[in-house]
């Protein structure tokens, strides 16, 4: 049985929709991302299920229980919220305690719960203080203690890490990911950071202004990504796109465009003669141009990012900007004449009207 | 640090800072100080700081019937109009603040347009109003009268109060299961209670010194504080300025008391219980 199943849900305001018939079904046990740039609604779609923003359209059911009309404490549900949202007046201990209390468990209970979460995420020291006396890391730890105390069923984040800075990110990321590990329980997570989404989901759901773009392993969507958005979403550094012409050239393709005609076998590919196409070809993809490469991209190198183990080279080509990630051992000097190839395997094409994927199923 | 404390700028501030504060607690000193003295003291040509303390002004203040009777007037018409404008007033700017629907900018405007009627404009209607109802010159008048006063008041300053309560807060107790009741009482109140406090703080001193509207509602029996304590200065030529100081003194006192008791109480019923 699912454990959250969305079907043709709608949220508006006013006239404004933010989601426009969502069908989702998160299966139990799974960790699901929300990802999408800002504006998206995942945020708002995340509310939903928490019962913090009222459904507009269509039904929501969590644990096999419409849940539309019920109170956000009755829909078996736990959230951690962006900027932590502890009860400032209370100690740690009361915050991990509050939604234990509204239940009438025994204090004697409710004190052997505290003590036992509180263990597990490292917070024993801390029980007396109050939240402004802690980092924001373990502010975070306290919203994560008070959201596992009730044993949910599903578990919501809201950007939990987006406010802490970057090395204590990652640790809590893993933190979390190892919670997920030992607890099993469902989690829906919203971030508009991929490498969040790509760590830790089993399942990314994309959006993009209200509607899903693609729902996907972290590696399907980006080997296989559904169109041009989530091949652009996906993925650092960006993956370049190459507007082209399709013609048929004997048993293969070429496609005309930045300056370059490249001939493809095609075979992956939905094509017809005549037709305009996007090419994209992650950086990563791009390796340096050796005798008798065929399938060239050259130009000059404009912009030399160095990375560490890689560089970043962006030069020009017919006009377009392309970047290739090379080891850094074959970085080239600025200004220098660059040329690279790729692997048909490595290359995706995009309808260039409806922006959708040609690959064949 | 010595560099930084000897610059100009800094030092002409602090003689500024140190001048205002002078001029803002001195009278107050010299009040309380002149209650204790006797009439002799009070109007010589240069001020005395040494002299017999007398306890007259404050014994005669207290020993007279109609300063006693202002007194409960007082406590009883403010007290009960600040318990009014707490009970109808907070919940009705958390409903605001929290749950605004398209009245919620009319409503505030509304509140805060009780405050720009001139309280002459106000209290002439009101007078009229108590004659007809028959309740002109009592407590239940003056008490309806002020809690108009003190619920805008509070309801003006609370709303921001409430506003700046993180709503993720109030959002993860619904989440933790409290009802819009339970986080109201819970979470919102709390949280915002130093604000609060200044809000009910300031809406006691206002009516607690509130004047005019006093002399219009009242001839005799519900005279507060203010009242009984200007008509001690109209007896004939000789102003009894001891007893005036004495009789400012004992105005001053009850806000000073309010304060403390309203913010440590307030500070021992959010104060979390230890489990």
């Amino acid at each position: 049985m699912s454990a959250i199943v969305c079907s043709h849900v709608d949220k508006a305001y006013g006239a404004t929709t933010v989601i426009r018939d969502l069908n989702l079904a998160i299966e139990e046990h799974e960790f699901v991302v929300f990802l999408g740039p800002s504006g998206c609604g995942k945020s708002t779609l995340l509310r939903m299920l928490a019962g913090l923003e009222n459904i507009s359209g269509g039904e929501v059911s969590i644990g096999g229980k419409v849940v539309n009309d019920l109170e956000p404490g009755d829909r078996g549900i736990a959230m951690v919220f962006q900027n932590y949202a502890l009860y400032p007046h209370m100690t740690i201990f009361d915050n991990i305690a509050f939604g234990l209390k509204r239940q009438k468990v025994p204090a004697a209970e409710i004190r052997k719960r505290v003590e036992a979460v509180s263990r597990t995420l490292g917070l024993e020291r801390y029980l007396g203080r109050k939240p402004t006396e802690l980092s924001g890391g373990q502010q975070q730890r306290v919203a994560i203690a008070r959201a596992m105390i009730k044993t949910p069923k599903v578990f919501l984040f809201d950007e939990p890490l987006s406010n802490l800075d970057a090395k204590l990110r990652n640790h809590m990321r893993v933190e979390i990911a190892r919670l997920h590990q030992s607890l099993k329980t469902t989690t829906v997570y919203v971030t508009h950071d991929q490498l969040e989404a790509m760590t830790l989901a089993d399942r990314i759901v994309l959006l993009k202004d209200g509607v899903i773009e693609q729902i996907g392993s972290p590696a399907e969507i980006y080997r296989r990504p559904g169109n041009q958005f989530v091949a652009g979403f996906i993925g650092t550094p960006n993956m370049n796109f190459i507007e082209a012409t399709v013609a048929r050239n004997g048993d293969g393709w070429t496609l005309t465009g930045a300056g370059t005609v490249l001939s493809l076998q095609g075979g992956d590919f939905h094509l017809r003669h005549g037709d305009r196409v996007v090419l994209g070809i992650r950086p990563p993809d791009l390796k340096t141009a050796q005798a008798g490469s065929a399938n060239l991209l050259q130009g000059t190198a404009d912009l030399i990012e160095f990375h560490g183990n890689d560089a970043l080279v962006t030069f020009g080509s017919g006009g377009k900007e392309i970047s290739a990630l090379v080891p850094a051992r074959e970085c080239p000097e600025l200004r220098a004449p660059v040329r690279y190839s790729f692997e048909e395997d490595c290359i995706h094409l995009f309808d260039g009207e409806t922006g959708k994927s040609l690959r064949r199923q | 640090m010595k560099q930084y404390r000897l610059r100009p700028g800094r030092l002409i501030a602090k003689a500024v800072l140190a001048l205002a504060g002078f001029l803002a607690v001195f009278p107050l000193f010299w009040t309380a100080l002149n209650a204790l003295k006797n009439n002799v003291d009070i109007i010589t040509r240069v001020p005395k700081v040494i002299f017999t303390p007398t306890l007259a002004n404050i014994s005669y203040i207290l020993g007279r019937d109609s300063v006693l009777t202002g007194l409960y007037n007082s406590a009883v018409a403010c007290g009960a109009a600040v318990l009014i404008g707490i009970v109808l007033g907070l919940p009705a700017a958390y409903a605001v603040a929290r749950y605004p629907n398209r009245f919620a900018g009319d409503i505030q405007f509304f509140v805060l347009s009780l405050r720009f009627l001139p309280p002459v404009a106000v209290a002439i209607p009101l007078m009229v109003i108590w004659l007809q109802v028959g309740l002109y010159d009592t407590l239940p008048a003056l008490i309806v009268t002020y809690s108009l006063l003190t619920i805008s008041v509070i309801m003006w300053l609370a709303i921001p109060a409430f506003q700046g309560v993180p709503k993720e807060i109030e959002e993860a107790a619904f989440v933790d299961g409290y009802g819009a009741y339970s986080v109201f009482w819970r979470i919102a109140l709390p949280v915002a209670a130093r604000s609060l406090i200044g809000a009910i703080a300031f809406s006691f001193v206002l009516v607690w010194n509130e004047f005019l509207i006093a002399l219009m509602l009242s001839s005799s029996n519900a005279k507060t504080l203010p009242i009984v304590a200007s008509e001690l200065s109209q007896q004939g030529m000789n102003v009894p300025w001891g007893i005036l100081n004495a009789s400012v003194v004992l105005l001053s006192l009850p806000p000073l008391l309010f304060l403390s008791v309203l913010s440590g109480f307030l500070n021992s019923v959010f104060r979390q219980k230890k489990s």
